[in-house]
């Protein structure tokens, strides 16, 4: 079992030198799989304590940005990139801080909510502290999991069903869960992608409202295809493209408001009002 | 009988009624119905076949055995079927019947040797199972012993060690190798892969000649139960790893993702997330294993050659086993050593079908089973 | 409104090189022992499989070495007092074998188009169970029970074969010769044993017949067997290919089921008359002759392991290769 010391998950001394949230800064970011260029030198500010939207068309790589932000994208094995991602300013793949400390700094949900179907509901939100070997009493442990279900707005629907496995939950449920779990490791940025594609309405509003409810202490950056959800959650929005067989970049970037009402690209007001892709 | 047409839907005639009050007495069309023609055909060749085959053995040829009237009349009935179809359809519905009843002939046919193999092994082995067949050895059983004194104690715990041994070995060894080609992978992965599936082909009695070999011959072992382990591990191996790689590629890649996203380890993802997740499948994989072994005999012939008398030692002296004691039993002359042995048979079946439905029940259940104990750890520490 | 062109990054960094960098995941020390660790098993099988073969080869040397090719000639085996060989042996082997296909390979693909394509929806999960419950009953059970309850069911056939069918050279059995203990019986007895891996097999293969296609000829107007022989018998090809060779190599190295059964000879002539009294295999002479042989005795039957050992894997690797190459076979496991 691997026991990696770190003062984030001190759970009994909350890490006073960290900011609650961070900021990530992608330079010249471009992405290849093999030989397939497939993001083209993106430049995006995602401010601390801000919901950043991505939106653009399927495929212009939306995804592959969000995995190079908290390093999933070298689990490909033939993925390659250039450009720099800094967090707070430092150089998250060059400096001397392992991946998995990164990972935990920079967390992640996924388009499909993916309990962990072994583990119980409380297993799933505390699965964080044992996959890292992280020891905690038992009432912090119970503290965590009633706080990051709180957080993410699940608590008064499965606090009678802690010990149901996690992947007896509605899908709306299990995709809150993830954000539970992804909470209790204390990260300073949340990644999403196209978290609400896989649920109903009703659960996606629930969602919204739980990205508004933690917004303030933790930087989010969201991909989403919703154009609304886009619109009322975040603040900074970036709308990516991809030409025919070209790599996608990012055409437009920068207050939400103004990029949907009056963005200075014809291509972003042709997307946003649903002309295309 | 099964039903023996398509169904016909073109023909059935559907009354268009829109009154409202009539839905109740709404009919549902049968879609599987059965067609009154086909039963008729294939009834009547039947029987038209058994006719044939008195008429055949009776009157024409002298001696008749029971099979052999069976095969002649399973020919004649098929092409009476055929014949009959093409009457009362067309050649082409005729080989469709004639199909469907070699198919279903050929289901019985499969069900046929497990019902026969149970009931006569039953039926040969109940007489000498007594509570002293599980309790003593054959150390006080003499030529014209009773079959219901003594008993195969002996064996029975030779071959629980030595299927131990041969799991102790092999289980770990073959999670590792699964978790090898489906967890880390590299070049390597797919020689491996071909390898461990070339291993599955081993005659057993080259596992036991290769034991022979280096443990005994090379290494100065001596032939006993940990030999006969040894070799069994070898039969095991392939088994349990090919098991577990199926049921490790089942678990999601995004489960992997979704642990690697929250700062874990490798290891720590394939140990917490992946095997937690294939857990039943794994169990499975290892009841097969043991199930695949715990009847094996020719290995044993060259590793540990058996034994009369209890030993409780795996490592030192020769150790009976149960398949041992049925095949040396079974070529004794007398009738109650042949008894004896149809008694080890019966265990032995038992052993191998409680094994398989165990392995059925477990690897049945999804991953999201939380045992009463471990609902009781998680009550007592609050968390559910 | 920040506008980006993406051929003009910020900083003035100059657009033409980038710097591709395929990342490096440092891995914790216990990452590294995990995968050191899964990394030696999996060398650790390949070494197994190496030093079987090479135990084997040591120990056979003086064996073979003394007879030479006449191992492959002579059809006796008396290692201590002159020749030896695996003439005989191999013939049997191979005849037992192909009597087994010639029963198994047919009902196994009846049987795995009956489960796919014909069984009620009901029974399908049973008898799929049952099949493999038959696959995990020990061969030792098949030989007692072919020897006690199936031989004196099979010795009439063999006589009236012999009598009706005795045109046919090799089927006529030599007048006094006795029709128990034949290679027919043990290769009745051996397609029993795989009969339920080849039914699996098939039956993974027909499984996975495209259903578009197989809805696309019901809706054309076919009939069931229509479907069977035009959409999934062409579909599952290479899949019965590859779980007959499957079978065949379960048949060559079967060892108890046939020792129970054969009365040994080594008599070609006998051999190939297979209704008749006497046949042999590889696998029963190993078992049969291992306890009374001297070391050079048992170096000769290591020779005949090491044949068998070969046989089996070749024939494995052939099926495997036809397998994966067929159009079923991408994603079938054997
Ligand atoms: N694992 C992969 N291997 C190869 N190409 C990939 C992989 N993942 C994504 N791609 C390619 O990268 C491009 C961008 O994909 P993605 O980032 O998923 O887009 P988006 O999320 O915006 O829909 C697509 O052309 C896709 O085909
Ligand atoms: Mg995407």
């Amino acid at each position: 079992m691997t026991t990696i010391e770190h003062e984030v998950l001190d759970l009994n001394n909350p890490a006073p030198e960290l900011p609650p949230s961070s900021s990530l800064t992608a330079r010249g970011v471009s992405a290849w799989f093999g030989d397939h260029k497939v993001l083209e030198r993106v430049n995006l500010d995602m401010p601390a304590g801000e919901v950043t939207a991505l939106i653009g068309p399927s495929g212009c790589g939306k995804s592959t940005f969000l995995r190079i932000l908290n390093r999933m994208h070298e689990l490909v094995p033939s993925a390659t990139l250039s450009g720099t991602i800094a967090l707070d300013g430092d150089d998250i793949y060059r400096g001397d801080i392992p991946v998995t400390e990164m990972r935990r700094r920079i967390g992640m949900v996924f388009q499909k909510p993916n309990p962990f179907p072994a583990m119980t509901v409380s297993e799933n939100v505390i699965a964080g502290l044992k996959l890292s070997g992280v020891k905690a009493t038992k009432s912090d442990r119970r503290d965590l999991v009633e706080s990051c279900l709180q957080r993410a707005g699940l608590w008064n629907e499965v606090k009678n069903r802690l010990g149901a496995a996690g992947g007896a939950l509605s899908g709306g449920q299990q995709q809150r869960l993830c954000i539970a779990r992804a909470l209790a490791v204390k990260p300073s940025v949340l990644l999403m992608d196209e978290p609400c594609s896989a649920l109903d309405p009703t659960s996606t509003r629930r969602i919204e409202e739980t990205i508004a409810e933690i917004a303030h202490e933790v930087t989010i950056v969201i991909v989403t295809h919703n154009m609304q959800q886009a619109h009322r959650v975040s603040n900074t929005a970036a709308f990516f493209l991809a030409g025919e067989g070209e790599p996608g970049h990012i055409v437009e970037s920068g207050d939400t408001e103004t990029l949907f009402t009056n963005p200075a690209d014809p291509r972003t007001l042709d997307y946003v009002n649903g002309r295309f892709g | 009988m099964p039903n023996l047409t398509t169904p016909d839907i073109a023909t059935t005639n559907i009354e268009m009624t829109a009154v409202p009050d009539l839905i109740e007495t709404e009919q549902r069309i049968g879609l599987r119905s059965i067609d009154p023609t086909a039963v008729f055909a294939v009834v009547g060749a039947a029987f038209g076949a058994m006719a044939f085959v008195w008429l055949l053995f009776t009157q024409f040829t002298a001696a008749g055995t029971n099979i052999g009237m069976f095969v002649v009349w399973y020919l004649v009935f098929i092409t009476m079927i055929w014949v009959i179809g093409r009457e009362q359809y067309d050649p082409v519905r005729a080989r469709d019947l004639v199909a469907r009843v070699v198919f279903w002939s050929a289901g019985l046919i499969i069900v046929v040797p497990m019902i026969a193999i149970a009931t006569y092994t039953i039926a040969k082995g109940v007489t000498a199972l007594t509570p002293n067949f599980f309790f003593q050895d054959q150390s006080r059983v003499g030529p014209l012993s009773p079959a219901r004194v003594g008993g195969a104690s002996q064996a029975i715990v030779g071959t629980l060690e030595q299927v131990a041994i041969a799991a102790i070995i092999s289980v770990p060894l073959g999670i590792l190798v699964a978790i090898y080609l489906n967890e880390v992978g590299g070049r390597l992965a797919r020689v491996v892969r071909t390898i461990v599936d070339a291993m599955s082909a081993i005659p057993s009695i080259v596992a036991g000649l290769f034991i022979f070999a280096s443990f005994i011959l090379a290494f100065g072992g001596q032939l006993s139960g940990f030999a006969a382990g040894l070799a069994l591990a070898v039969l095991m191996l392939p088994t349990v790893t090919r098991t577990t790689e199926v049921v490790l590629r089942l678990v999601p890649g995004g489960l992997r993702e979704a642990g690697l996203a929250l700062g874990a380890t490798e290891w720590s993802t394939t140990r917490h997330v992946v095997l937690p997740t294939a857990r039943s499948g794994i169990v499975t994989a290892v009841i097969l294993g043991v199930a695949r072994v715990i009847g094996e005999t020719a290995p044993l012939l060259l590793t540990t050659l058996g034994a009369v008398s209890m030993n409780w030692s795996p490592f030192e002296g020769k150790q009976s086993a149960l398949p041992l004691y049925v095949y040396r039993l079974f070529q004794l002359p007398q009738e109650v050593a042949i008894q004896r042995a149809w008694t080890g048979a019966l265990v032995l079946l038992i052993l191998v079908f409680v094994l398989f439905v165990t392995a059925r029940i477990i690897g049945g259940r999804g991953p999201g089973h939380i045992s009463r104990f471990r609902r009781a750890r998680l009550a007592r520490e609050g968390l559910a | 409104m920040q506008v980006i062109d993406p051929s003009i990054a910020l900083e003035g960094t100059t657009p033409i090189e980038e710097e591709r960098v395929r990342p490096v995941t440092r891995r914790t020390g216990a990452d590294r022992a995990f995968r050191l660790t899964t990394f030696g098993a999996g060398t650790l099988t390949l070494v197994l499989m190496g030093v079987i073969g090479l135990f084997l080869l040591v120990r056979s040397w003086s064996a073979i070495s003394a007879a030479g090719l006449s191992f492959f000639t002579t059809s006796a085996w008396q290692p201590d007092g002159g020749a030896f060989g695996i003439a005989a042996v191999l013939l049997g082997t191979f005849l037992i074998a192909f009597v087994a296909l010639g029963f198994a390979v047919p009902l196994a693909a009846g049987g795995a188009l009956f489960i796919t394509d014909y069984a009620p929806s009901k029974i399908k999960t049973p008898l799929v169970w049952l099949v493999d419950l038959l696959a995990a009953v020990p061969s030792l059970i098949y030989g007692l029970w072919g020897r006690a309850y199936l031989q004196p069911k099979i010795i009439p056939i063999s006589e009236w074969i012999s009598t009706h069918l005795g045109f046919i050279p090799f089927l006529k059995a030599k007048p006094g010769a006795g029709f128990a203990a034949s290679t027919f019986i043990a290769g009745v007895v051996v397609a029993l044993m795989v009969l339920p891996i080849c039914t699996a097999v098939m039956r993974e293969v027909f499984s996975q017949a495209p259903a578009g296609e197989k809805e696309g000829a019901l809706a054309l107007g076919g009939t069931r067997w229509g479907v069977v022989r035009d959409v999934v018998l062409p579909f599952g090809r290479g899949g019965m290919v590859g779980a007959s060779m499957l079978g065949l190599g379960r048949a060559l190295g079967e060892t108890i089921a046939v020792t129970l059964i054969i009365s040994p000879t080594f008599d070609i002539t006998r051999l190939t008359h297979p209704l008749e009294t006497g046949g042999n295999s590889i696998a029963s002479l190993i078992a049969l002759r291992f306890s009374e042989s001297s070391s050079f005795g048992i170096s000769a039957l290591m020779a005949a392991g090491l044949a068998l050992f070969v046989i089996t894997l070749l024939v494995n690797a052939v099926a495997s290769l036809v397998v994966s190459r067929s159009r079923s076979g991408a994603s079938t496991e054997i």
